[in-house]
């Protein structure tokens, strides 16, 4: 037991000293995950909503699929990303493989379903006397769209974090896509599984420390909207 | 009188269920109808209709002597509704009351129209406009509900049971502010209330419904089954106490049929006399004295046997009978008087 303690303290020193390689693989999760997660928010929020606001012929099917696309693993679409940017494949002449660019894309997809299908719940499980209340205060038709949507947006907040804890936590699409290239595609995820695969458990244990504080913020974002989703 | 509201054959059903079939229904402008009536009567749906959130089923609506065809925000805009489970919006109390005005586009002197509201209610717009909508208790949310509706200066304001679950000071400031609203601002106002005392002594009319229908002008007296048979072509429904309401059997006869009473009907005697004609004679205590709004006439409600009767008597008997809440009396109604819905 004595190299778990040993690599906590390691850890502890290399995250104070302020390592270039590790906070390179830091910058570039944070880097990397923001660009997914705004992304991701751009076209899952009105999506979602479209898909719990209104009703439309083949929704349930709608549903059906994105409720399936949530159990995607992260190497199927590490896999089908890497068959169109690869340089045999039909989008192979972008360049995108191993770039942050193309572990952006599959970040995206792998979250996509998460923000789409949690933003159509909270906008379905709104409450029915919400919107006769904005029904009875005189709201027009998209006056009571939008304001439905604000509603429900510590639900949607609670669902974009979810996704973000998703796409912050990934290993297989940051692996296959970005190929673990050190200062350029390292994330902390891969970079702990070299860590570890090396037998570096210091450096593996002060990424982790680093992961856990993000998931634990995260966490605690999603609880305070949920509480105030709730109230 | 010019009625602002006319129904005619409307009905609304909902998965085959007929919840409402009202054939003629007026509401004068200005007036104040109060509506009572078991759960289930339909009082929430004819409201929705009433505040234009729904289209009836079949029969027409007459809104300021023009047929409804269509239903848009121009004229959702001229009624509001106060649900019975009224949610604030997720955003401060001031949004909240303001949020109508802003559908509107009627932005100039918003925070003295907000703040006007909250006053009207009760509320110190400096304490509390800058509020969000999870620090305020329930009734002060549901004043601050009124205030988002009174604040759009409404034609008709609907209330359903506007205070219920809240406290007595909350209630007394929300009947104060809906009085002065319609005195102000010559709003219409149609209140579903449990609160009979409130509703008879404010409202300049009073329409009762059961089943969907409105059966009478004015309080009613409901009986539900079970009845059971017994004898001469007449059915019993046993009270609690023993005692029990007879009434000539209907045709056919289901035990739960539900009979309704008019309070005209009941005589109030402070004892049994020998010889009456009356087939019931039922002895209870009076439970509340309700002052009808300008007929001079007073709704003493007695409890018999876990059974509620209404009679309606003048003033000049009241005094006679000397009654206070909890003297005994005697009802005296014929089992001819009980008619089957």
């Amino acid at each position: 037991m004595d190299y778990l303690s040993e690599g906590f303290s390691t850890a502890f020193r290399i995250l104070f000293s302020g390592q270039e390689e590790t906070y390179s693989a830091i910058f570039t999760t944070l880097k990397v995950s923001t660009f997914s997660i705004i992304c991701t928010l751009a076209a899952g929020i009105p999506l979602g909503f479209l898909l719990g606001y209104y009703n439309f012929p083949g929704k349930r099917t709608c549903r059906a699929v994105v409720d399936t696309l949530l159990a995607l693993p992260t190497v199927v679409v590490g896999l089908l990303v890497y068959a169109f940017i690869s340089r045999s494949g039909p989008l192979g002449g972008l360049g995108l493989l191993f770039s942050l660019k193309g572990v952006a894309i599959g970040q995206f997809i792998l979250a996509l379903p998460i923000v789409i299908s949690l933003t159509a719940s909270a906008t379905e499980q709104m409450e029915n006397t919400i919107r006769l209340t904005l029904m009875t205060l005189g709201a027009s038709p998209s006056q009571l769209a939008a304001s439905s949507l604000w509603e429900s947006r510590y639900a949607v907040l609670a669902a974009s974090m979810t996704a973000y804890s998703r796409i912050i936590s990934e290993v297989g699409v940051s692996m296959m896509l970005g190929g673990n290239i050190k200062w350029h595609t390292r994330t902390i995820t891969t970079a702990i599984a070299l860590e570890t695969g090396k037998g570096q458990f210091a450096e593996g244990i002060a990424l982790g420390i680093v992961l856990l504080g993000f998931a634990f913020t995260v966490n605690a974002a999603v609880s305070i909207s949920r509480r105030r989703a709730s109230s | 009188m010019t009625s602002i509201y006319e129904l005619s054959n409307v009905t609304q059903s909902y998965a085959g269920r007929t919840i409402l079939d009202i054939r003629n229904m007026k509401i004068v402008k200005g007036s104040i109808l109060g509506i009572t009536g078991p759960n289930g009567s339909g009082k929430s749906t004819l409201l929705r209709i009433l505040a234009f959130l729904e289209k009836p089923g079949t029969g027409k609506v007459f809104f300021k002597g023009k047929a409804v065809r269509e239903i848009g925000e121009d004229l959702r805009r001229e009624a509001t509704l106060l649900l019975q489970e009224s949610r604030l919006l997720k955003r401060s109390v001031f949004d909240n009351v303001a949020y109508g005005l802003r559908a509107r586009g009627l932005v100039d002197h918003l925070r003295e129209n907000v703040a006007q509201a909250l006053s009207q209610v009760g509320l110190d717009p400096g304490q509390f406009a800058g509020r969000a909508w999870f620090e305020l208790s329930g009734g002060e949310a549901q004043r601050v509900a009124l205030a988002s509706r009174i604040v759009l200066k409404p034609k008709v304001l609907l209330l359903d049971e506007p205070t219920a679950s809240i406290d007595i000071q909350s209630a007394r400031i929300i009947a104060k502010a809906i009085l002065e609203a319609r005195e102000n601002l010559d709003t219409t106002v149609i209140i579903v209330s449990h609160d009979l005392e409130w509703a008879y002594s404010a409202s300049d009319e009073i329409i009762s419904m059961h089943s969907g229908r409105i059966h009478s002008r004015g309080p009613e007296n409901i009986l539900q089954g079970p009845w059971e048979n017994c004898g001469e072509n007449m059915v019993c429904r046993r009270l609690d106490d023993g005692q029990t309401v007879t009434v000539r059997q209907p045709s056919p006869s289901p035990s739960t049929e539900t009979a309704l009473l008019d309070p005209e009907d009941i005589i109030l005697s402070k004892a049994i006399p020998e010889h009456i004609s009356a087939r019931n004679t039922i002895t209870g205590n009076v439970v509340r004295m309700n002052l009808e709004n300008g007929k001079g006439s007073v709704l003493v409600t007695v409890l018999a046997g876990g059974q509620t009767f209404t009679s309606r008597i003048t003033s000049d008997s009241l005094a006679r009978l000397n009654l206070v809440p909890g003297s005994p009396i005697a009802l005296l109604f014929k089992a001819t008087a009980i008619r089957w819905v």
